[in-house]
């Protein structure tokens, strides 16, 4: 006598569980050019590795002799599965079943996600779509009572989610239409994803937006143009298998949990390249711009430059990276954007940043150009110096190594906040480094209009000034003053960087950070 | 006839118009130079193409994402 009966009861039950929502709910999924949560989850982790938990939970109806007559599943698929050989818990919504929204079994799944991931010290994705387990008005009608938002007993579920935050990677996709609480869910992640012109992620969709007045398509209010743009969103992808991809990619430069280091990647032979483009690549004329992603490129290890939030904050950009096959946190400002000047968003982007390497144990190599805080009225109405300052903030918080490399402009404060302030750091300067407390273009000609007047020849006169100046300027005599340590031939930035990193590999503590999760 | 609209990527004022109406220029040609926080930002052709209308001028203040040259895609 076996329990074989049992297991072929399991067995059926958890077939009825994988038809999720039915044969058509899952065709038009599939119309709709997207996958179904099983089938995500199935192509996110690694082959046969996902332990499901909660395969029978859901809504089932008994026959008067007390058979089982059906079964709907309940719509969050979770369990635990490998990402690249790491154990990782993933939740997902399944929006063939009533659009994700509200039931009961759901809640007591998400949160156990959200706690597994907790408890036992390892990464979370969450797979988002539709209003993630939020409410929909039909639920009224269900339970035969208003609900109240957080009311007794109830939770979002938004304190686990804040405060694995500060414990474990979380990543978060969104695909098809995500609202509501499953765009909270979505973005209180360190990276989330979502995929270009199928999905869409707003606070409310097209439907409520129009009883304000606003027609919008699902595109149009929360395409991933805007939410990447916003800031939102960090990063849009071409497809579900893209996604996929860029999770296991943003993984790989992580630990499992804060209580760990991120392992070394592959050592790679060319620590020491050199490549020729660096000595030129910065223009002598400081009104031309260069592409500093060239300058990423050539000094980290070879195609290993992960960006986040390209399109929001653009004077600065910002991603993981690896030296010597250890994970940092690389920042730079982007000359074609702005010249590099901090801004509101580009501020907003570095404290978000800079935590993110703070809260993994990440080393900060920062290639810097900045010409300081951006200025004008656009500037004062977008609060910048109330962005600014808490940028400033993170950075000073921070207490993983940091190195910077001093590539053209370093002015202002804005300037100055290219390391932490009260702490030694590596710092190496480029002979193309140009620095001040404010830039003199433009002071010239009223400063010295004078001279200029009474010359004969008062643009050749105007050249005499700014070539002295610029003499007085050299990066050499602030060297002599030992104010910046030392100057290097650009083309040993990679061999210093490696340098660094091997240094400041040992510094690297693991534990919970000073704050909890800031955003 | 299939068109195409380079817009520029960052907000600042038309310094210079690099090419006329009529010019073949090919991807990556610098088209208009947009002054951006003092600098020299050139807005490049995003694909081959014959430049058919100007929609800037000299000195105009551009945003971000505005359209500046119309190109008529070579195939």
């Amino acid at each position: 006598m076996t329990w074989e009966p049992e297991l072929q009861e399991l067995k059926r039950r958890q077939a009825l569980a994988k038809k999720m929502g039915g044969d058509e709910r899952v065709k038009r999924q599939h119309d709709r050019g997207l996958l179904t949560v099983r089938e995500r989850i199935e192509r996110l982790l690694d082959q046969d590795s996902f332990q499901e938990i909660g395969s029978v939970a859901g809504t089932a109806h008994y026959d008067e002799t007390g058979e089982l007559s059906d079964f709907t599943a309940a719509n969050c698929v979770f369990g635990l599965g490998k990402l690249d050989k790491r154990k990782v818990v993933v939740t997902g919504d399944d929006f063939t079943i009533r659009g994700g929204s509200a039931d009961a079994a759901i809640w007591a799944k998400f949160k156990m996600a959200e706690t597994m991931a907790y408890e036992f010290r390892i990464p979370l994705i969450r797979l988002v779509e539709g209003s993630g387990g939020g409410g929909s008005v039909r639920t009224l009608e269900t339970t035969g009572r208003a609900n109240l938002p957080g009311g007794v007993g109830t939770t979002s579920g938004m304190d686990l989610c804040v405060r694995n935050l500060a414990q474990v990677p979380v990543i978060a996709i969104a695909q098809g239409s995500v609202a509501g609480l499953g765009a909270a869910r979505l973005v209180a992640s360190h990276c989330s994803i979502m995929v270009k012109d199928t999905a869409a992620v707003f606070v409310a969709g097209p439907p409520v937006v129009e009883r304000l007045g606003e027609t919008r398509t699902k595109q149009e209010l929360g395409g991933y143009k805007i939410q990447t743009k916003s800031g939102t969103v960090d990063l849009a992808v071409d497809s579900e298998e893209d996604a996929f991809k860029a999770a296991r990619r943003f993984l790989s430069y992580l630990p499992n949990s804060v209580w760990e280091l991120s392992a070394r990647g592959d050592i790679p032979s060319d620590a020491n390249r050199a490549d020729e483009i660096l000595l030129s690549i910065v223009p002598r004329d400081y009104r031309k711009p260069y592409q500093m992603r060239t300058i990423i490129e050539s000094v980290v290890d070879k195609d290993s430059f992960f960006e986040l939030g390209r399109n929001f904050g653009s004077s600065l950009i910002t991603g993981l990276a690896r030296i010597n096959g250890w994970s940092v946190a690389l920042m730079a400002g982007d000359p074609y954007r702005y010249a590099g000047v901090w801004t509101a968003s580009s501020s907003q982007k570095l404290a978000r940043f800079v935590d993110l390497a703070e809260t993994f144990h990440l080393p900060v190599v920062h290639l810097a150009d900045c010409p300081g805080f951006q200025v004008g009225l656009d500037a004062e109405n977008s609060g910048i110096m109330r962005h600014a300052v808490r940028a400033i903030t993170a950075i000073n918080q921070c207490t993983v190594p940091w190195c910077s490399i001093l590539v053209r402009n370093i002015f202002g404060v804005g300037g100055g906040a290219h390391q932490p302030a009260g702490r030694l750091s590596i710092r190496y300067a480029w002979p193309s480094g140009r620095w001040g407390s404010l830039p003199l273009e433009g002071g010239v000609e009223a400063a010295y209009s004078r001279e200029l007047a009474q010359s004969d020849d008062p643009e050749m006169e105007l050249r005499k000034i700014e070539e002295r100046l610029g003499r007085l300027r050299s990066p050499f005599r602030t060297a002599e003053s030992f104010l910046v340590e030392e100057i290097i031939d650009p083309r040993d930035t990679r061999r210093l960087l490696c340098d660094f990193t091997d240094m400041a590999a040992p510094l690297r503590t693991p534990g919970r950070v000073s704050f909890g999760a800031r955003f | 006839m299939k068109h195409k609209e380079v817009c520029t990527e960052v907000a600042g004022s038309v310094w210079k118009l690099e090419i006329g109406i009529g010019a073949k220029v090919r991807e990556g040609d610098i088209l208009v130079i947009v002054e951006s926080m003092k600098m020299e930002i050139p807005v490049t052709a995003s694909a081959d193409g014959l430049v058919v209308k100007l929609l800037v001028a000299e000195g105009d203040v551009v945003v971000e994402d505005q359209p500046v040259v119309l190109l008529e895609l070579l195939t």
